[in-house]
């Protein structure tokens, strides 16, 4: 009987076990491929996150208010929240996706990328956590010269 | 791809910059070339995934990344493999200094 136990229970670690890294190794382009599509920025979050609302203020989003380079917008993304994923949208370009991420547990969140944007809009990034909470963050950049080859 | 990792105490600080005109399908139009941009980024140290990220193609021309992760040592390997649209892969490994 213990034996049967024993072995019952360490299945049971094993299958635990192997949970975490397959939910690590998320493709967004492959799970949710309509985000991609969408052209607004609530509708691209809808799609991926069923839900457009978050605690606002958590995540720290470090953009220029005035990019004189709309083809070369540096983005700064940093945040003390635990989150496994996380996500770039903005409403100037004709599909609102810029980049999904998917958040390896432990690892530390401060991420840098340069976007581009047709015109002046809201830049939205919204992740969710491991408790399972959504936190937000929206700022506003102003594009005095159109990127995207404009 | 250029492709740069230090380590910082017992962070490991990575830059990487990847080779792409990042043309999505209206962009691609008006410079008459193909879509291409990168759709799907992963980096690896000894199989474990540090970073990923899906991202489509209103990132800048020719993308810088920059990126942290604790859980490495000097010596290690750090892979980036990097998946466009067309679904061509390029890897490339470089030892973390």
């Amino acid at each position: 009987m213990e034996r049967r136990n024993f072995l019952g229970f360490g299945a049971a670690a094993v299958a635990a076990s192997m949970v975490p890294a397959s939910l690590v190794a998320e493709n967004f382009r492959e799970t949710k491929p309509k985000m991609w599509q969408e052209a607004t920025s609530a509708g691209a979050i809808k799609d991926m996150y069923g839900t457009t609302d978050g605690i606002e203020g958590k995540i720290k989003l470090k953009a220029p208010k005035l990019a004189e380079n709309g083809g070369s917008i540096p983005i700064n993304i940093k945040t003390s929240v635990d989150l496994e994923s996380v996500a770039i949208f903005q409403d100037a370009n004709p599909r609102s996706a810029v980049a999904a991420f998917t958040i390896p547990e432990g690892a530390i969140i401060n991420y840098d990328l340069r976007m581009k944007m047709r015109k002046t809009s809201d830049v939205t990034v919204i992740g969710k956590g491991r408790d399972g909470k959504m936190y937000k963050t929206v700022q506003k950049v102003e594009v005095s010269i159109g990127g995207c080859g404009g | 791809m250029k492709l740069k990792a230090k380590m910082k105490k017992d962070i490991a600080k990575v830059k990487v910059m990847f080779k792409s005109p990042m043309a999505g399908p209206e962009e691609a139009e008006k410079k008459k070339i193909k879509p291409e941009f990168i759709a799907h980024i992963i980096g690896k140290v000894g199989g474990k995934t540090v970073y990923e990220v899906s991202t489509s193609g209103f990132i800048s021309k020719n993308p810088l990344f920059k990126f942290q992760f604790k859980g490495a040592k000097k010596g290690d390997m750090l892979e980036m493999t990097v998946t466009d649209n067309n679904g061509k892969v390029t890897s490339e490994s470089k030892k973390i200094k």
